[in-house]
C-alpha cells in the first residue's frame, strides 16, 4: 500500500516537474524576444532621429549654397567694378545694408505677431495674489520666438540685439538695453506667423503660463509690423 | 485528503499565475510589433546621413575660402582710398559684432555641469533639480550679456542675436545644435565686471549652493571664441 502511493507520488511529481519546466522554458523563451523587440524598437526610434538628422543637414547645406552663391557673386562684382571708385562705393553700402539689417540696425517690417502682456501683480485670484512678470518670463518668449525663426524681436520699442539683456529694476520696473520698460509689455516680432505662434501658444506655451500666473496675454497678428531699430553703439572694445 | 488538497491548490495558483505571465508577455510582444528589416534601413539612413554631412562640411570649406577672397577683393578694392577703407572697416566691425568672425580677447570662462555625484536613490527630492536646464543656461547667459559680455559661446556655440537655447529631450540645442553636459560657457567683455556673475545671490551661486551643481568660474587672459557657422537670413524682414 505505501509504495503504492509512493509511486503515484513521484508520477505526479515528475509530471508536474515537466510541465513547470515546460512552462518556464516558454516564459523564458518570450524574455528573450522581448529582449529583441525592444532593440528594434530603439532602433525604429533612432531611424525617426536619423532622418530628422539627414533632412537637417540638407536644409543646412541649402543654406549655405546660398549664401556660397551669393558671396562668389560679390566677389566677382568686386572684380569687374573696382574701376571706379564709386561702383566700389556703392558695394560696399550694400553689403554693409545687409550686415546692418542683421544687427539690428536698421528699422524694418515684415509679417509676424504682436505679443501684449499686462502685469496683474497684486490681483486677487481665487485666494492668491498674482505674482510679477519677471525677466525670466520675457527671455522665455523671446527665446521661444527666435527658436521659431522670428528674425527680429523688440519689446517696448527696445529692439533686441545679440547682447541685449532683460533684467529688473526694483520690484516693479524691468530693463532692456540699459532702457527702463513697465507693464504692458508690447512684444513684437517678425517671422513666419505660424511657427511664431505655435512657438508660444498653445497648453503649457509661455503664453499658456503667463494667463495661468495671472496676467493678460493677447496675441494678434499683423502683415506689416515694424520693429524699431536698436539706437545705440553695438560695443565690441573688448574682442579683437 | 487534505495535504492533496492543499498542494493541489497550490498548483492550481501557479499555473494561473504563469498562464498569467504568458498571456502579459504576448500581449507585450504583439503591441511591438515585430519589425526585421529595420536593421537595413537604419544602416542605409546612417550612410546617408553621413554622406548628407560630408557634402556639407565640403562645402562650408569652400564656402569659408570664399569668404576669405571676398575680404581680399574688399581690401584690394579699398586700399588706396580712406573714405572706401573705413567703409571696408565698417564691415569688418559689423561682421565681429555679428559673430560672423572669431574673436579672442580677456573674459572669464564658466563650466556648469550636472551633479553626478549624488546618487540619485539616495535623494528624496525632484532629481531635476542637480542637472542643467535649457533655462539655466538661459539665464546665466542673460547675466553675462548684464555684466557687459560682447561675445559669448557655449560649447562652441556662438550667440547671435537669434540664437535660441531649446530643450530636445534629454539634451540641450543651441543654434539648432545639439549640446550635452558638461557646458563650457565662455565669455569676453571687462573682466572685472564679468566676474560679478560669480557673486552671491547671483544664479550661478544659486545653481552652486541651491541645486548642488558643479560650477567653476575662472577669469582667462586668452579667450577665443569661435564664430557663428549658421546663415543669417533674412525673408520677412524687411529694412525700412
Amino acid at each position: 500500500m505505501k509504495i503504492k502511493i509512493n509511486k503515484e507520488k513521484t508520477v505526479m511529481a515528475i509530471a508536474i516537474g515537466i510541465s513547470c519546466f515546460a512552462l518556464m522554458l516558454v516564459m523564458f523563451m518570450q524574455f528573450k524576444v522581448v529582449r529583441q523587440t525592444n532593440i528594434t524598437e530603439i532602433e525604429t526610434m533612432r531611424e525617426s532621429e536619423l532622418r530628422a538628422e539627414l533632412t537637417s543637414w540638407q536644409e543646412k547645406y541649402k543654406e549655405i549654397n546660398e549664401r556660397y552663391q551669393e558671396i562668389t557673386n560679390t566677389i566677382s562684382q568686386y572684380q569687374n567694378e573696382s574701376e571706379s571708385d564709386q561702383q566700389t562705393a556703392q558695394l560696399l553700402e550694400k553689403e554693409l545694408e545687409q550686415l546692418n539689417l542683421a544687427l539690428g540696425k536698421t528699422d524694418v517690417e515684415g509679417q509676424g505677431i504682436i505679443i501684449a502682456l499686462t502685469d496683474n501683480e497684486g490681483k486677487q485670484i481665487d485666494d492668491r495674489l498674482v505674482d510679477r512678470i519677471y525677466p525670466e518670463d520675457l527671455l522665455l518668449v523671446v527665446n521661444a520666438l527666435f527658436g521659431a525663426g522670428a528674425e527680429a524681436i523688440s519689446i517696448n520699442d527696445q529692439r533686441i540685439i545679440a547682447m541685449s539683456d532683460i533684467s529688473s529694476i526694483g520690484d516693479v520696473f524691468l530693463r532692456v538695453n540699459s532702457e527702463r520698460i513697465s507693464s504692458p509689455y508690447i512684444i513684437k516680432a517678425i517671422g513666419d506667423i505660424t511657427y511664431l505662434q505655435s512657438a508660444i501658444l498653445g497648453k503649457g506655451g509661455c503664453i499658456d503660463q503667463l494667463k495661468e500666473a495671472g496676467h493678460d496675454a493677447t496675441v494678434t497678428e499683423g502683415r506689416r509690423i515694424e520693429i524699431e531699430k536698436y539706437n545705440k553703439t553695438i560695443r565690441t572694445d573688448h574682442i579683437d | 485528503m487534505n495535504n492533496k488538497k492543499v498542494i493541489s491548490f497550490i498548483l492550481g495558483l501557479m499555473c494561473v499565475l504563469l498562464t498569467y505571465g504568458i498571456v502579459v508577455q504576448v500581449k507585450t510582444i504583439n503591441s511591438t510589433g515585430t519589425t526585421t528589416s529595420t536593421n537595413a534601413k537604419a544602416n542605409e539612413l546612417k550612410d546617408a546621413v553621413l554622406k548628407a554631412k560630408e557634402k556639407y562640411d565640403n562645402l562650408y570649406r569652400e564656402l569659408e575660402q570664399a569668404e576669405k577672397n571676398l575680404e581680399e577683393e574688399r581690401a584690394n578694392a579699398t586700399q588706396n582710398n580712406s573714405e572706401l577703407s573705413e567703409l571696408e572697416n565698417s564691415i569688418k566691425e559689423a561682421n565681429k559684432a555679428l559673430g560672423l568672425t572669431e574673436v579672442t580677447g580677456k573674459g572669464i570662462e564658466i563650466v556648469l555641469d550636472d551633479n553626478n555625484k549624488i546618487p540619485l536613490n539616495s535623494w528624496a527630492l525632484d532629481p531635476n533639480i542637480l542637472i542643467v536646464h535649457d533655462t539655466d543656461i538661459m539665464t546665466v547667459v542673460n547675466e553675462l550679456k548684464n555684466s557687459g559680455a560682447e561675445a559669448i559661446s557655449i560649447n562652441d556655440q556662438r550667440i547671435v542675436t537669434t540664437s535660441a537655447i531649446e530643450c530636445d529631450g534629454n539634451v540641450i540645442k543651441i543654434n539648432g545644435v545639439k549640446i550635452g553636459a558638461p557646458f563650457e560657457i565662455k565669455a569676453i567683455g571687462l573682466q572685472e565686471v564679468l566676474i560679478n556673475v560669480n557673486k552671491v545671490g547671483g544664479y550661478l551661486n544659486y545653481l552652486k549652493e541651491d541645486r548642488f551643481l558643479e560650477v567653476s568660474i575662472n577669469k582667462v587672459d586668452e579667450i577665443k571664441i569661435p564664430k557663428y557657422t549658421g546663415v543669417m537670413k533674412f525673408e520677412y524682414a524687411e529694412s525700412k
